[in-house]
Formats: C-alpha cells, structure tokens, sequence
C-alpha cells in the first residue's frame, strides 16, 4: 500500500492501472446510461424526471468523498511530514468542485419540475452551496500564493478547517426539516428503494467513480512532474 | 509575573498603536452607517419594511465592516518585524493568536457595539430587541474575531489576492448570521439559540491558536 503515500511508487501503479480504469469507466458508464435510460422503470409520481437521480446521486456521493480524501491527505501530510498529502490536495480540488457543480445543476434541474423552483434555501443545499465555494476558495487558493511550501501547509489547514462543513452537509435532512428527502441508500437499515433503480444507481456510481480516478490520476501525475522540474 | 507583564506591556501597545490609528476605526463606522444609508435608499423608506428586515442588514453590514479590517489584523506587526520580536521574547505563537483575539475584539469590535443603537434608531427597531442583539453581537463579534485571525494569518504571505481572507471569512459566518438572526427573531427560542452560539464559540476559539499559530509560524519561516 506504498504507492498511496509515495510518489514513485504511485506513478509505477498509476502506469499500471490507468488503462484498466480507462476501460473499465467506458464500459461501466455506457452499461450504466442504457440501464437508466432505457432498462429502469419510470416512477409512478415522477414520472421520467427520476433519471435525473442517476447522475445527481453519485456526483453528490463523490463530491463529499472527494473532500473527505482531501481532509485525511491534509492530516496526512501536516501530521507525518508527507508531502504527497499536499500533491493530493493541489490536484483533487478542482475535480471535486466540478463534481459539487454537477451534484447543484442537475438537482436544480430536477427541482423545478417537482419542487416548482430552481432553488430553495434549505439545509442541504446551503451546505452544498458552501461546500462548492470552499472548493472554489482551495482553488483560487492554490492559484494566489508564490511559495510553494507556505502554500500547500495554509491550503491543508484551510481544508481542515472547512472540514467542519461534510458532517453538516451529510445529517443536514436529519437535523432540521428540510425540503430534500432524507437519506434513502446509505442508512443503517435496508435501504428504501427498489432494485431495478438500485442496480442502475449503483452502475452510475461504480462508473462516476471510476472516471473521477482517471482524471485524479492524470492530475497527480501532471503535479509529481512539475514538482521534480520546480515550476512552482 | 513576568508573563503578566509581557501581556500588560502587549495591551499597552495595541492601546497606543489604535489610539495613534483611530481615524481607521472611526473610518469602519462611518462606512457601516453609509452602507445602512445606501440600503434605505435602495429598499425605500417604507417603516414596516425596514424594521422587518433591519435586524438581518444590521448583522450583515456588521460582518462586512469587521472583514474590512482585517487587513491589519497581523500585516503591520509582520511586515515591521514585531511578531519576530514578539516571539522572540517568550510568547508562543499560539499565545500571540490568542492575544492578539481579544485586541481586535476589544479595539475594532467594541467600538461597534458602541453604534448599534444608534443603527437601531435609523433601522426603526424596537427597543425591546436591542438587548437580544447586543447579546447576540458580543458573541457573535468574538467569533468574527476568531476567524478573522485565522483568515488574516492564512493570508500573510499572499501578495496577489488578499480579498480572500475576506472571502474565508464569510464562508465560515454563515451559521453564525443564522444563529444570531435567529436568537434577535424569534424570542421564545432565546435560550437554546444562545447556547449553540456559545458552543460554535468554543470551537472556533479552540481552533484558532492551533491554525493561525501554525500559519503565522509558517510565514514567519519563510519570508
């Protein structure tokens, strides 16, 4: 397990693995489109507009995952003197905060056929909205200073501190009356949905993640690079 | 004792650098009331409007016109090398944080309480809420002041972009409008609402030594 603290030893996994990922999300996102698109049932409120689900559950989903790696990279890299914690957390950003973007844009677009509005102020998506602007802070962070070794400590203690947010974010329909529906998929119990939208969702999800991998691994090959050649 | 001593001549200090900058804060407070002028004019001078939403424009423009200091929060006493000297003397950087908290609590944000019913007279508030907001303020101020030594120390050492640390702190006030708003509204809730502005008190003053600490200490390495 070497290679997910070492940078060497990373770029030899990621040559091996990028590939194998590379096909693997084609197949599983083409597998998980025609099952949503065509193979689930439509809901016998919603109508077709629960597809929409298909793409807003597994971006929320890997948004906050993103920002959950981010926080242990930054304990990671602050506590034990890694510097690969701060590679990670240069590189992730930007992909998390397209994936917050994709989890508010599509929830939106389902909202106002069935909430009859774009946007409300409610628990959950203030907490994502402020989730998506402490992404943009990161970035815009990573951006704004010129040296490099006060840059990526101030970043780590930024994520750490905005880490208080994914625990609101996540029991934020628990804790007050909201208007988006509590957690159906990942409660304790059984899970309240049915199998024929389960299986596609978690196709979707497996896909979702597999192509945020790809990326993240070109990123952080792109990033040990510059840092060998010190361009910042 | 000595310790007592190093804290009594570090008050003495910010009371005379402050004294000698008053026209800075004077220069906050005028700009919280302009900026109340422009939203009269902007929403119109309709009184049941304004006492409605005077309570949330009153928190908003409070926020806004502490962020605006912020700047000289630690830049002076970086740049002229007192914060070495500072530390150099026995004070944790930690401790430096802590101190310097409680100065901009007392020297930037009492100031503003000192204003608020004059605010309340121009927003049509009634006098019976002005103790809720005042209790509301002083907790609410000393964690702006919190976050905003954590923000202005992440900021030290970025020359580009300093609206960030503005940007940093309002992100992070976000729950405390809430709360805040909310004991001033809603009366019967008084009590519960105040205990969960205390308690976000606690955190933020429990991490704020820790992170600016660490980023003053940082910057200090480095420059």
């Amino acid at each position: 397990m070497k290679f997910l603290v070492n940078p060497s030893k990373f770029n030899k996994f990621a040559d091996n693995v990028f590939l194998p990922v590379l096909i693997l999300s084609i197949i599983l996102f083409s597998i998980g489109l025609i099952f949503s698109f065509y193979l689930s049932p439509d809901d016998y409120q919603q109508g077709s507009t629960v597809r929409i689900m298909y793409v807003h559950v597994p971006s929320a989903w890997l948004a906050l995952l993103t920002y959950a790696i981010m926080t242990v990279y930054s304990i990671v890299g602050l506590a034990f003197r890694i510097p690969f914690g701060f590679i990670i957390n240069t590189a992730v950003a930007p992909i998390g905060a397209v994936f917050t973007l994709i989890c508010i844009v599509s929830g939106s677009l389902w909202g106002k056929p069935m909430w009859g509005t774009w946007w409300v102020w409610d628990a959950r998506l203030t907490s994502v909205a402020i989730l998506f602007i402490i992404y943009l802070v990161i970035i815009f962070m990573n951006l704004s200073f010129e040296n490099r070794i006060v840059r990526e400590k101030v970043v780590a203690i930024f994520v750490l501190v905005g880490s208080i947010n994914l625990p609101i974010v996540k029991f934020s329909v628990d804790w007050w009356n909201t208007l988006h529906q509590p957690a159906t998929i990942s409660k304790l119990s059984k899970p309240s949905i049915d199998p024929s939208m389960m299986i596609p969702l978690i196709v979707m999800t497996f896909a979702f993640i597999m192509v945020g991998l790809a990326i993240a691994i070109l990123r952080i090959k792109s990033e040990i690079i510059s840092r060998k050649s010190n361009l910042n | 004792m000595i310790i007592l001593n190093k804290i009594i001549s570090f008050y003495y200090r910010e009371y005379k650098l402050n004294l000698s900058g008053f026209q800075d804060i004077l220069t906050n407070i005028i700009f919280f009331f302009v900026s109340i002028f422009i939203f009269i004019f902007s929403i119109g001078p309709d009184k049941e409007t304004i006492s409605s939403i005077g309570i949330g424009i009153v928190w908003t423009l409070l926020l806004l016109s502490s962020t605006l200091s912020l700047r000289k929060f630690y830049q002076d006493d970086f740049e002229n090398g007192n914060l070495l000297i500072m530390h150099l003397n026995g004070l944790s950087f930690g401790f430096i944080a802590i101190l310097k908290t409680f100065s901009h609590f007392i020297f930037v944000q009492i100031p503003f309480l000192l204003s608020i019913p004059i605010a309340c007279i121009l927003l049509n508030i009634a006098n019976d809420k002005l103790i809720y907001l005042f209790s509301s303020f002083v907790i609410g101020s000393f964690i702006l002041s919190c976050l905003g030594s954590i923000s202005s120390s992440m900021n030290l050492m970025n020359q580009r972009n300093f609206l960030l640390g503005s940007v940093i702190v309002m992100i992070f006030s976000v729950p405390i409008i809430i709360f805040s708003v909310g004991v001033v509204n809603l009366e019967e809730n008084f009590n519960s609402l105040i205990s969960i502005l205390f308690g976000i008190l606690l955190i933020v003053f429990a991490i704020n030594p820790w992170a600016s600490g660490l980023c003053l200490k940082l910057a200090l390495e480095n420059n």
